[in-house]
């Protein structure tokens, strides 16, 4: 047990913040603010600051870490990876506003496409190319492998016709790495398989879809007769569900490190909140307040604990926990920040309310956290059954 | 930054946990309900173990995280995770023979309220064992130290059958005791927070660890009652609690071995965390367990006694996240 890091990781963070603090565009400064804020429009869905910041961070070799120079890294090891996403945090700096491309499409066709789709990958992570996953569907959401849009082969190619939902990005995506239904006979985890698809094909049809905070980033996305060419099938046919749990292996251990350092930068919001109202030295408002960072700490701790467990080759079942504990908590984080403002909660006018609705926008954006990308709940049934052993409902 | 144990603690771990699970049976702990000198003969196993207390603490957390899942009556914890640490602090002559175990003893501090800061109150509460250790270390503002052999001890009943604590009326002509340095009492006092947080993070354990088994093996509804959604999220729940309460506590003992700054922070997490983890593996426990957790027989009740006992002593949660809260606003 040793609770530094070496001296080799120092000078590793020292390169890294070195290039930061000359090349951090001001945009990407206040990164996550600006990504979460709901303030952009559909037309600027990625702004070109972004694309360029992208496009830096891979051909200085910092967008992946653990890739090698070509696919935008450096062959990081585990440790230097989870100080680069540490110090990424920190800063708030994000590397991407699009995430399908790099952190779901790359490793997925790095590990189950042909030569030809490989060569895709080099575009997906610099951001040249922007793609969106077509997954979640009217009737699969948790249910993710109940997906009923339909891929008939005719020969040489497949024809597509059916919908997804909640699909991101849709309308900047010139990709769609897309799960459909090829063997409707077969048990349903059975015949999906997953289809690259152009989103320009006659046929696709998009329909942005406004969250609750106001923004529209993610749409409907309807298949009509689209045709697309057989060498477009990812991996074997009807062989697509394992590709579903295609991420990045190598930073799965340390995507917790975001949410963590997130969920700090609130509580600190809280307490300068606080301080403004005059309840700094209300006892119950204190007892809350170190509730959370006690929640918080003892969180990246087990991230901490989970990771070193990662990188001395152990699998990391830490994900789970951390995902549904990140995302609970920062609900009610907002929420609190809310209550702080009494009569003056709810108000979202910026002449108004606490630094413009900051606290009320946060809290409506952090209902999407519990649900997208595995709800709470489907966490708690992961946890229970793959970490504890627990038999499945029969 | 690494939490995985080197070769020496799995060692150590292992080897504590041999040991308690044949030294340390439930049979052990109702014995001594009404007969304390039942837990003689595990203090002449642990007394080997007494050299923890003055060495790293995260050795000796992982070592109380044992004591605590067989919920260990005894002198041990008070000797080597309180009164060694605080003669180590003064460079007491009597050092040597507490670490080599021939002697026990314990630390009396907090006055009427209950709190462990120094003050001169004359009786002193929550005192572990205090009737049958060798030496009592009192406390008093200053802060003093004043070694006293076999002060008069008044048992103070809690639920815990397992931990007897005491008060003692500090002697008239107890002298004026020795000098001590606050910072170095200071350390003395997250040393033993943090550690009993590690034995309530053990303690925690041994109910998730019941209660998972319980889970597996009842059925109702022709169905192991683990199968359902309901007793599967609470179980998720529980062990979430036990993962970052177990995590919080080792940041804490390497924060304290390498007199990091977070160290003040990481204490008051880590007692903090403990106490949640430990509350709710004891209430959510005996609800999957059912009518049989209610029961003297059923040995549940053994754990939730010393969980909730524990909670309350060096500071309960909301003790520690109001002096949290002094430290971050």
């Amino acid at each position: 047990m040793q609770l530094a890091w070496g001296p080799e990781e120092e000078a590793f963070r020292a390169e890294l913040v070195a290039f930061l603090d000359e090349h951090v565009p001001p945009e990407a400064a206040v990164g996550f603010d600006y990504a979460d804020s709901g303030e952009r429009e559909e037309g600027d869905l990625i702004p070109a600051w972004a694309r360029a910041w992208q496009a830096m961070l891979f051909d200085n070799g910092w967008m992946i870490p653990a890739y090698p120079p070509e696919l935008g890294g450096r062959n990081c090891t585990p440790v230097q990876t989870l100080i680069y996403l540490e110090e990424m945090a920190r800063r708030r700096v994000p590397r991407s506003l699009h995430f399908p491309g790099y952190a779901i499409v790359a490793p997925s066709l790095l590990e189950f496409g042909s030569e030809q789709q490989r060569e895709l990958v080099p575009a997906a992570i610099r951001g040249d190319t922007v793609w969106c996953i077509g997954m979640s569907e009217p009737n699969a959401g948790s249910d993710l492998a109940g997906l009923s849009t339909r891929a008939e082969l005719q020969d040489d190619r497949f024809v597509v016709n059916g919908q997804k939902v909640w699909t991101s990005y849709a309308m900047a995506a010139q990709k769609c790495f897309c799960y459909v239904r090829t063997d409707p006979s077969a048990p349903k985890h059975k015949g999906i398989s997953l289809l690259i698809l152009d989103m320009d094909t006659p046929g696709i049809d998009i329909r942005p879809l406004r969250h609750i905070s106001g923004a529209a980033n993610f749409a409907e996305v309807f298949f009509t007769d689209v045709v697309v060419p057989s060498e477009n099938l990812v991996g074997t046919l009807n062989d697509g569900w394992r590709i579903t749990q295609g991420s990045l292996a190598h930073e799965r251990a340390g995507l917790w490190v975001e949410g963590v350092s997130r969920l700090e930068t609130t509580i600190h919001g809280l307490i300068d909140l606080a301080t403004r109202r005059g309840l700094v030295d209300d006892p119950m408002v204190r007892r809350r307040l170190a509730e959370l960072y006690e929640r918080a700490a003892s969180l990246r701790a087990l991230g901490y604990k989970g990771f070193s467990s990662f990188a001395q080759g152990s699998s990391a079942p830490e994900h789970s926990f951390m995902k549904m504990a990140t995302s609970e908590l920062g609900k009610e984080c907002w929420e609190l920040g809310m209550e702080l403002q009494g009569a003056y909660g709810a108000v979202v006018d910026p002449e108004r309310g606490e630094e413009q609705g900051r606290w009320v926008t946060g809290f409506f954006m952090s209902f999407a956290n519990t649900i997208a990308g595995g709800s709470s709940e489907i966490q708690r049934n992961i946890i229970a059954q793959r970490v504890l052993g627990l038999p499945r409902a029969t | 930054m690494d939490f995985t144990l080197s070769e020496d603690q799995e060692l150590l771990r292992d080897t504590a946990r041999q040991l308690l699970a044949r030294e340390c049976p439930t049979t052990l702990l109702r014995a001594h309900i009404d007969d304390p000198t039942a837990a003689d003969p595990l203090w002449r196993h642990l007394k080997d173990f007494a050299a923890l207390g003055d060495g790293p603490l995260t050795d000796l957390c992982l070592f109380v995280e044992e004591t605590g899942y067989v919920a260990a009556p005894g002198p041990f914890f008070p000797t080597a995770a309180l009164f060694a640490p605080l003669l180590a602090a003064l460079g007491s002559d009597l050092l040597p023979s507490v670490l080599s175990g021939e002697v026990t003893g314990t630390v009396a501090m907090a006055g009427g309220d209950g709190v462990w800061l120094p003050n001169d109150d004359t009786v002193k509460t929550f005192i572990p064992e205090a009737d049958r250790v060798d030496q009592v270390a009192i406390v008093s503002a200053g802060p003093v130290v004043a070694l006293v052999q076999s002060p008069p001890a008044r048992r103070v009943q809690t639920v815990d059958f397992t931990r007897r604590q005491f008060e003692v009326e500090v002697p008239a002509g107890t002298g004026p005791g020795q000098p001590l340095d606050p910072e170095a009492l200071e350390t003395v006092l997250e040393r033993a927070t943090v550690a009993l947080a590690a034995e309530m993070v053990g303690t925690a354990r041994r109910l998730f660890d019941m209660t998972l088994a319980y889970a597996k093996e009842r059925v109702q509804f022709d169905a192991p009652i683990g199968s359902f959604q309901a007793i599967q999220h609470k179980l998720a729940d529980m062990a979430l609690d036990l993962e970052r309460a177990t995590s919080a506590v080792s940041y804490a003992a390497m924060a304290i071995d390498a007199k990091d700054a977070d160290r003040h922070r990481a204490t008051h997490v880590a007692k903090a965390a403990a106490g949640a983890a430990v509350k709710r593996a004891a209430k959510d426990g005996i609800q999957i367990h059912g009518g049989i957790g209610y029961t003297w027989e059923h040995d549940l009740h053994l754990f939730i006694r010393r969980a909730y006992a524990s909670e309350h002593w060096l500071g309960a949660s909301d003790w520690h996240h109001d002096r949290l809260a002094d430290l971050l606003i």
